[in-house]
């Protein structure tokens, strides 16, 4: 059981909770997710997977866009409900050392990443490329420069930052760097514009993906691999080198 | 009160079982795994299968519809990796088979046959395969002829899965009975179709087989009616989930009962389930379960 510390709008239809659980929050690592049960919502079984945004001692923090019943039912939470949470599940994302990192986010698709980015630039050299298709869908775009890195921003409408995707944003950026290493989190159109790019440079994409049981037994996740077969997003993700899988 | 029950020679330890598809192999989760009844594995076929494209599930009204297609390694591997890991699993082990043919269901338990898994569910009734599956489940005779095939090369503990799509599932189950089964057990998913916004098939396989509490009360009906039927014991489950629903499904009939989707919203879903049925036995003070085995379902099919 977990109870939200803390809920709040951060953008249009996307909401920040912070959940106080103190034994997902000791063991959690970036890239790992926790599935959280609709509270009162017996006919809404399945439990939702959000990728864990960020951690601060008993806490944990998720940042979910409002997509349907449930996800509309737990942004109408309040301080102090209880949450049926289990995890961390899935497979924490490879962390580099002594490399050049961009990190990609399409949407509320940063919010996966922010963690990330937090442990991975102590011991690297990280550049955010954060994206939308305007300037109210782009999220914990403060949160991220308060870490001190490199943020760019780019909108389709071009009401903030470099006008267009954030995927043609990227491009020239891995082009000046060294052997750099991508972590890219967003909608699956975004993940699939970087296809072509992970043949050439290591993508890790992180899937925000339907799920059933995220615990390995119910096969429901299942993304293609290159060379036959299918994975389980919530046992061999839901961070996946880009250049394994077909989307 | 004794809270095991005896399905011929097999002891299961109560009668709780993890459902087929719901519960991996049955060493994933070896702490809830212990304290179950049984579990019954994911479905095996001779060779892997890769299983649908995806989608593959999507929660519905109380409910769940999958269409994962079978994706298994393959009775192989099964075997040679499998196997020794369920050595640690106290409790019995059912494997589920599933096959296109007669021949390939009589090959599969032969190669489980020197195994030390305690018994054998046939699955005739798998609603997300092209071939077999839910089409040898909606006819008798082939129930019959393919029960009676495998009885003949197995002495193990042998369950057929039975489907109530489109079909009696009284009609199946006599048909199991007679060819030698040890019991049946049902129901497996029902067929489910759901569309998109843009009403288009939303699963990858396009149609899937529902479960969950929104198939309960119908999948209660049909034990009933089964249990009234057969003489051999009858495994009751869809949408089980807490005590009550175990103790309905007893009720109705069934000598074991099996918890599936509950597992997909807690990996101990099915312990959830043994938890609430020995709180009824002590607070109800039933002596076992034949005080309550079957008496609703007295006066319900005359």
């Amino acid at each position: 059981m977990g109870q939200v510390v803390a809920i709040g709008r951060v953008g249009a239809e996307v909401y920040s909770v912070w959940i106080s659980e103190r034994k997902i929050s000791k063991k959690v690592k970036p890239g790992q997710f926790i599935g959280v049960k609709v509270p009162e919502r017996e006919d809404l079984l399945l439990r939702r997977p959000f990728s864990v945004a960020d951690v601060k001692g008993d806490k944990i923090q998720i940042v979910f866009r409002v997509v349907g019943a449930g996800t509309a039912k737990l942004a109408h939470s309040k301080r102090g409900d209880k949450w049926d949470i289990i995890g961390p599940l899935g497979k924490p994302a490879p962390l580099v050392r002594n490399k050049s990192v961009v990190v990609c986010g399409g949407g509320v698709g940063a919010a996966p990443l922010f963690y990330l980015t937090r442990v991975l630039q102590e011991k690297n050299r990280v550049v955010v490329l954060l994206g939308a298709r305007c300037a109210a869908e782009l999220v914990m775009v403060s949160a991220f420069r308060q870490l001190g890195v490199k943020v760019y921003l780019t909108t389709e409408d071009g009401s903030k930052g470099i006008k267009g995707l954030v995927t043609e944003a990227l491009e020239p950026v891995v082009k000046v760097m060294e052997s750099p290493v991508v972590y890219a989190c967003g909608p699956e159109g975004m993940l699939k514009a970087l296809c072509p790019l992970s043949e050439r440079v290591k993508v890790w994409a992180f899937f925000e993906e339907r799920m059933g049981c995220g615990t390995g037994v119910c096969y429901g996740c299942a993304v293609p691999k290159k060379d036959g077969g299918y994975l389980r997003l919530c046992q061999e993700g839901p961070v996946v080198s880009l250049d394994e899988v077909v989307l | 009160m004794r809270f095991e029950v005896l399905l011929r020679d097999v002891k299961f330890p109560n009668p709780v079982l993890a459902a087929s598809g719901t519960f991996g192999f049955g060493w994933e989760f070896l702490r809830v795994a212990n304290r179950l009844g049984g579990v019954v594995t994911k479905g095996l076929t001779i060779a892997p299968r890769a299983g649908n494209s995806p989608p593959r599930i999507v929660e519905t009204a109380s409910g769940v519809v999958n269409s994962v297609g079978l994706e298994n390694p393959g009775v192989e591997v099964f075997k040679r990796e499998i196997l020794p890991r369920l050595q640690r699993v106290k409790c019995p082990i059912i494997v589920n088979l599933a096959a296109q043919s007669e021949e390939e269901f009589c090959e599969l338990t032969e190669t489980l046959e020197p195994t030390p898994v305690a018994g054998l569910e046939l699955n005739l009734s798998c609603p997300n395969v092209k071939e077999g599956g839910v089409a040898f489940g909606q006819d008798a005779r082939q129930v019959e002829k393919i029960t009676r095939a495998v009885r003949k090369r197995t002495r193990k503990l042998l369950i057929v899965k039975l489907t109530a799509n489109f079909v009696d599932p009284k009609e199946t189950a006599k048909a199991a009975a007679a060819a030698g089964a040890d019991a049946v057990s049902l129901i497996n998913t029902l067929f489910a179709l759901v569309l998109d916004q843009d009403g288009k098939p939303l699963l990858g396989g396009r149609t899937g087989g529902l479960s969950g509490p929104a198939i309960k009360p119908f999948a209660l009906f049909c034990v009933a009616r089964v249990a009234r039927a057969v003489k051999i014991p009858v495994i009751g489950m869809g949408g089980i989930k807490t005590g009550q629903d175990a103790f309905e499904f007893i009720s109705a009939g069934a000598h074991l009962v099996q918890v599936g989707t509950a597992n997909l919203v807690r990996p101990d879903g099915a312990l959830e389930v043994v938890k609430g049925l020995r709180r009824m036995v002590r607070i109800r003070g039933w002596q076992g379960w034949d005080d309550i085995r079957g008496k609703a379902g007295e006066g319900c099919f005359s």
